[in-house]
């Protein structure tokens, strides 16, 4: 059997097969992306926060866009070899189209990397009129905890490694005593592998009988193994190991005879989280009365492990079972019993009745004797109180001495400092407007009640800002009058000038006291001698963003109660980059699907070239068809998100 | 039979292996079988998840009886029942799953992938789809999407449970207990969604091409059978419809698994959660109209196959031309054009406003004219006929007035001053299963009555034939037509205990049409002994299939029905390849009882005698490349 134009064309349609097929297939495509675009309208048109309006660096935007269009057209000359029968050529052509297509998206992943490390934050005052809504960009580095308790941007040591204390300060911190588990919603990983695995991270300073311990152990330390020697080097220059690093290198230690290693040093290493009370197990014997399994129960100071909570678990779902099979017998028998006794109405009238409920009644008082009652909860206890981080989504509600988890795990124990600690380069009034706006109050007014003003350095950069909107909106008076422009007509400085500070703006600000700023700034807009300017970025700074390893920024504190919502620059920030990771996401798919096929026709078309170069050709004039759409969606990509 | 047929015919004489014969098969016949298997046994499963709604209906207050319940797990009755009874939880996800596979799975699959895939390239006279590689691509990506979707009902958050529309927020919130969002029904449902869409595009691309590009000589596009049309508008709906749903798949996958808000509104609160976790600002709106707009073609989608069984089986069992062929063929092509722009008048009650509502109540009474034309002409073409009541003629005849009824009782829902009381009702029920069930399902039975003969060989059994539809049809019209006047009393769709809560708060409550909740409530008894009476009948059907397949009568030539279309020119079963000479095609369709022609019909593929001027040649053109 063999399916009729495959390679030439059908007289009366002209097509043959795969054109018909591709052109429907895009059909369909200009549906799916026509559904994303009308996403965007819709999402942009109602939006209720200000939408980020050339956000995104346009040169890299720009060049890619130049390069797909390129790559479209060797795409055609690459097709039009093969008509021609120049196998050189199309090889040639094709080449220039894939390395095209990855250097689009190599430009693509650089931008997208950007994204995912910049943090946001959206602050959240209780005494602002408007709640404050200002919004904090910036870099998490990792902190320490100082002497004087606060947060501190954390130092590498001379190999460039960072201590064991440091950590990214943007997780809640809470020292857990107690854990209640729910039993039926662990499957498939809980949180329980979180707790486990942040007990055996505990972070234990050397310090007192440990340090002495170390330091009598140092002139042995050749006998120690390779990968113990290490661990214990680097915890005599941090001063501190991880929990479970320091309980293998001890063990090592006990075994090769080094030194005695004392219970108490043991203890230090150990976090242990045992069960509370013993979890009891029932079964109901042969007279239907329920009797302690006790061989099987799970003994109190137990320690916490998967396998644990999911025995519990799956006692907890036996019980659960039996006694439900136990409620449904009786269920069943009371509604027999009515109808034996003559009562034909229908079952939710029967359900209402008194001779009904009175059955029901006698039926519980049996339930109760032989039911197993098997606790929904199983609680452990740690001995010494555990720091856990964890990530703020998946906390539901919390307060001073309680976590409750997304899963219904609870936690208790004492709020650590949950502050999060951030280098700004970013600072944005314009939700804070917008929403004074809309409650009829002068967005100056709210501004100067926001959080971030009562910060030193940050109030700093803001009033150079005013300083520099003072010079930039007296340019633009100037433009106007130049021109005679009146009433609306004028130039005035837009939203973005006038409620955020860029990250070029606040390096510029920085090195300056905000009084001259004003007069720099006019040297600036009148291209006078450099040395007076502002420093303005390069044309590949800009595009390349904020580089905090050779700029330094502000650094502030943010108490968690200040915190509203926070996210990287990934789609939970708001549905800006949400439509724009999914619409570009998509389009790069497409462009790696439209790779692997020409590339497949590149790598392994010779021999169809020989056999049959025309279906060859067919072949790749449908790949091009494809290529072509996959281009024309960015060309309408690029305005909508980088221009408009 | 032409000269050259050898050589399409040349490797019929190597057997292939089993797997590649039966399993991962590229014959369009094969690959139809397939899915009429696995979509009837969806269609099983939809239809037993409803049992079980329906007894909750019924019996709220009752365990689950032993031979509904014998299938659950004791830690699954554990874990998804009360002490015996339904809860409203699993309520949900049985009817959000019902729904789903019964359209998605169950007669999409049915209508137009098995139908369509074994009938189109029979008719048209083609080996074979254009692609027959994608077309089995197309069934394992369906049969993957579907047992992932399924295959939720064992993890521990149950299958979706968020209507089978999924509307967001709460479709974007559920399930969001769990660490693994992977691992939920929800997040699982959009992936299924995903790769049924995927099947999708895949099987109307094929059927679009083949049905446009491998015509058999001289079958012009007014020369096609009925069936043939509907097939190809059928292949545009999905082509353009789905992909729109398919994006909406996405950006709800986003919300579950990245965290977005494409439709999460802002400040949205839960009890369990309190304020959420989210940046806000989404459209919950938007949710619905991708999702409509891919909602409302699926409903013609659906139906279409239906009429195209149906618009075959007529004519040939009243032995007399389908009435209104043209009109027909341009009727299905406007009807097509016009699914496209009515899919708002499921939203009338979402806010979106009066001036959009206004052009969705035009564009859905304008829909009417094309459906009412299609049904019109059938209904005429038995007029002056003479009717063989064969089983599939029996199906066939049954579909008219059942799909009737669906049709007209949708009209007032069609405009929005009588769909805000009916929105939401029972009454909505009623009239889309009036559609669905006796209306397509009859259909698709009809079609599998007629062309059984050819899969096989034999005809399926007439006693069993009748035991399944006349009890059928009685329980179709006491299960389907009391929800018309429950939901006119003001009956809720989404009453998991059948009405009894809202009766201990306001049982005299008058409706607008004078009914009240008290009086119709004790009609859900009845409906619910009618769905398990249904189920029970549709045994002898299912025996018929394998009874006939070994024992049933045999055909007494390829062309049991004395049709005209090309399929029943092949070899029973039609082989590897189909034809065993090159089809051409000399007239229409539908030329029975012609009065210039010695029998009484005169089959597409029959060569004019020369006497015969009126008949245009097939024009002479190479059909293979």
């Amino acid at each position: 059997m063999e399916i009729p134009f495959v390679v030439n064309a059908r007289k009366d349609t002209g097509l043959f097969n795969s054109k018909v097929a591709i052109w429907l297939f895009l059909a369909s495509e200009v549906t799916l992306f026509g559904g994303l675009f009308s996403g965007y309208l819709f999402l942009r048109l109602y939006a209720d926060y200000p939408w980020p309006e050339r956000t995104l660096p346009v040169l890299p935007g720009l060049i890619n866009t130049a390069i797909l269009i390129a790559s479209s057209m060797t795409v055609v000359f690459a097709w039009a070899a093969l008509k021609m029968r120049n196998w050189r050529s199309f090889q040639i052509n094709m080449a220039i189209t894939l390395l095209c297509a990855a250097a689009f998206m190599v430009l693509k992943s650089i931008e997208y990397k950007a994204k995912f490390a910049h943090q946001a934050v959206r602050l959240e005052s209780a005494d602002h009129p408007v709640l404050d809504f200002a919004i904090l960009e910036g870099h998490l580095h990792k902190a320490e905890i100082g002497e004087d308790g606060k947060l501190h941007h954390a130092q590498k040591d001379d190999k460039g490694n960072y201590s064991d204390e440091a950590f990214y300060a943007n997780k809640i911190i809470f020292e857990a005593d107690e854990f209640v588990f729910p039993l039926s919603r662990h499957a498939y990983g809980g949180f329980v592998d979180t707790i486990i695995e942040q007990a055996q991270s505990q972070v234990v300073p050397v310090t007192g009988a440990l340090k002495s311990f170390f330091d009598s152990v140092e002139k042995n330390k050749s006998k120690l193994g390779k990968k113990e020697l290490k661990q214990f080097e680097a915890a005599q220059k941090k001063g501190s190991i991880l929990s479970s690093n320091l309980k293998n290198l001890l063990e090592e230690i006990k075994e090769s005879k080094i030194s005695e290693v004392s219970d108490e040093l043991m203890a230090l290493s150990e976090y242990p989280i045992t069960l509370a009370e013993d979890f009891k197990l029932y079964e109901i014997d042969e007279d239907g009365k329920r009797k302690e399994l006790e061989k099987k129960n799970i003994p109190a100071g137990e320690s916490l492990s998967k396998s644990v909570i999911a025995y519990a678990e799956k006692y907890f779902l036996k019980a659960k079972s039996e006694d439900a099979q136990l409620r449904t017998h009786y269920l069943k028998s009371a509604f027999a019993k009515r109808r034996e006794a003559g009562d034909d109405r229908d079952g939710w009238q029967i359900a209402q009745s008194p001779e009904f409920l009175e059955l029901q009644a006698e039926n519980a008082k049996q339930i109760k004797k032989r039911s197993y009652s098997a606790p929904g909860t199983i609680t452990f206890k740690a001995e010494k109180p555990l720091t856990l981080h964890l990530d703020p989504g998946y906390v539901i509600t919390k307060d001073a001495k309680q976590l409750t988890l997304r899963d219904d795990t609870t936690i208790k124990g004492t709020m650590g400092d949950s502050s999060m600690f951030l280098a700004v380069d970013g600072i944005d009034f314009r939700f804070t407007a917008q929403r004074a706006e809309e409650k009829g109050i002068a967005p100056e007014a709210a501004i100067t009640k926001s959080w971030v003003l009562k910060q030193p350095e940050l109030k700093k950069i803001w009033d150079s800002h005013q300083e520099w909107l003072r010079a930039h909106t007296e340019m633009l008076d100037a433009k106007s009058d130049k021109k005679g422009l009146k009433g609306e007509d004028r130039y005035v400085p837009t939203d973005n000038e006038k409620y955020r500070v860029n990250w070029d703006q606040i390096v510029a600000y920085q090195n300056y006291d905000h009084k001259g700023i004003y007069d720099r700034a006019k040297a600036t807009i009148n291209n006078e001698a450099s040395e007076k300017c502002l420093e303005k970025p390069g044309w590949i700074a800009g595009f390349a963003g904020p580089n905090h390893k050779k700029m330094s920024f502000p650094e502030v504190t943010i108490p968690r109660e200040n915190i509203g919502f926070e996210s990287t620059f990934t789609p939970k920030w708001n549905t800006y980059y949400a439509i724009y990771f999914t619409i570009t996401g998509l389009h790069g798919l497409h462009v790696i699907g439209g790779m692997i096929v020409l590339g497949y026709y590149l790598f392994f078309g010779r021999k169809m070239y020989e056999s049959n170069p025309e279906w060859l050709a067919n072949r790749v004039e449908v790949g091009g068809l494809f290529w072509h759409f996959v281009d024309l969606v960015w060309i309408f990509l690029f305005p909508i998100l980088y221009l408009m | 039979m032409s000269a050259d047929s050898h050589d399409h015919h040349d490797d019929h004489h190597h057997e292939l292996p089993f797997w590649q014969k039966y399993i991962f098969s590229t014959d369009h016949k094969t690959i139809g079988i397939q899915y009429g298997l696995t979509a009837g046994a969806f269609l099983l499963f939809g239809f037993f998840l409803m049992i079980v709604m329906r007894w909750s209906i019924a019996y709220p207050h009752e365990p689950l009886p032993g031979y509904l319940s014998w299938i659950f797990t004791e830690d699954w009755k554990a874990r998804w029942l009360a002490d015996g009874k339904v809860t409203g939880e699993t309520y949900n996800m049985f009817g959000a799953m019902h729904g789903t596979i019964m359209v998605f799975l169950g007669v999409v699959p049915l209508g137009f992938a098995a139908f369509g895939n074994y009938v189109t390239p029979l008719q048209i006279g083609a080996p074979d789809m254009a692609f027959p590689k994608l077309n089995m691509y197309s069934y394992w990506i369906y049969l993957v999407g579907g047992l992932i979707m399924c295959g939720s009902f064992f993890f521990e958050s149950g299958a979706a449970k968020s209507g089978w529309t999924n509307y967001s927020p709460l479709a974007g919130y559920a399930d969001r207990q769990f660490v693994n969002q992977l691992m939920t029904g929800q997040t699982q449902w959009l992936i299924g969604l995903v790769c049924l869409i995927t099947s999708s595009l895949l099987g109307s691309v094929n059927f679009i091409t083949t049905i446009i590009n491998l015509r058999a000589k001289g079958l012009t596009w007014m020369r096609l059978p009925f069936f043939v049309w509907a097939m190809l508008v059928t292949g545009f709906l999905l082509l353009l419809a789905f992909p729109p749903l398919e994006a909406a798949g996405i950006m709800q996958l986003m919300d579950r698994m990245a965290g977005s808000s494409f439709f999460m509104p802002t400040g949205l609160y839960s009890k369990a959660d309190g304020v959420l976790d989210i940046s806000g600002s989404g459209s919950p709106l938007l949710f619905q109209h991708l999702f409509w707009f891919l909602g409302h073609p699926e409903v013609y989608v659906l139906l279409l196959p239906a009429i195209a069984c149906v618009a075959e089986i007529i004519p040939c069992h009243t032995r007399k031309p389908l009435w209104g062929y043209k009109p027909m063929v341009w009727a299905v092509i406007i009807l097509g054009f016009l699914s496209f722009i009515v899919w708002a008048h499921h939203m009338y009650l979402t806010g979106m406003g009066p001036v959009i509502s206004t052009f969705f109540q035009t564009t859905t009474v304008l829909i009417s004219v094309p459906s009412v034309i299609l049904l019109t002409s059938m209904l005429i073409s038995l007029w002056g006929g003479s009717i063989r009541f064969t089983m599939p003629m029996i199906w066939a005849a049954a579909f008219l007035p059942m799909f009737g009824i669906g049709g007209l009782t949708g009209l007032p829902l069609a405009f929005n001053l009588a769909d805000l009381h009916l929105h939401d009702t029972y009454y909505v029920i009623g009239h889309f299963h009036y559609v669905v069930a006796p209306g397509i399902l009859f259909g698709l039975f009809a079609g599998v009555y007629h062309w059984y003969p050819k899969m096989t060989g034999r005809y399926m059994d007439n006693f069993l034939g009748h035991l399944h539809f006349w009890p059928s049809l009685i329980c179709m019209n006491f299960l389907f037509f009391p929800m018309l006047t429950q939901g006119m009393a003001g009956f809720h769709r989404r009453w998991y205990n059948g009405g009894d809560a809202y009766l201990e708060k306001g049982a005299e409550g008058v409706n607008v049409f004078g009914l009240t909740v008290l009086d119709k409530i004790s009609w859900n008894e009845v409906m619910t002994a009618s769905a398990i009476a249904m189920a029970i009948f549709q045994l002898p059907f299912l025996l018929n299939m394998v009874i006939s397949y070994f024992w049933g009568k045999k055909i007494e030539n390829d062309n049991p029905w004395d049709a005209t279309t090309l399929e029943w020119a092949t070899p029973t079963p039609p082989g590897h390849g189909n034809f065993t000479f090159d089809p051409a095609v000399y007239r229409g369709p539908y030329e029975y009882s012609r009065p210039d022609h010695d029998e009484d019909f005169f089959p597409q593929w029959e060569e004019p005698k020369r006497s015969q001027s009126s008949e245009t040649p097939a024009p002479k053109e190479e059909t293979s490349a």
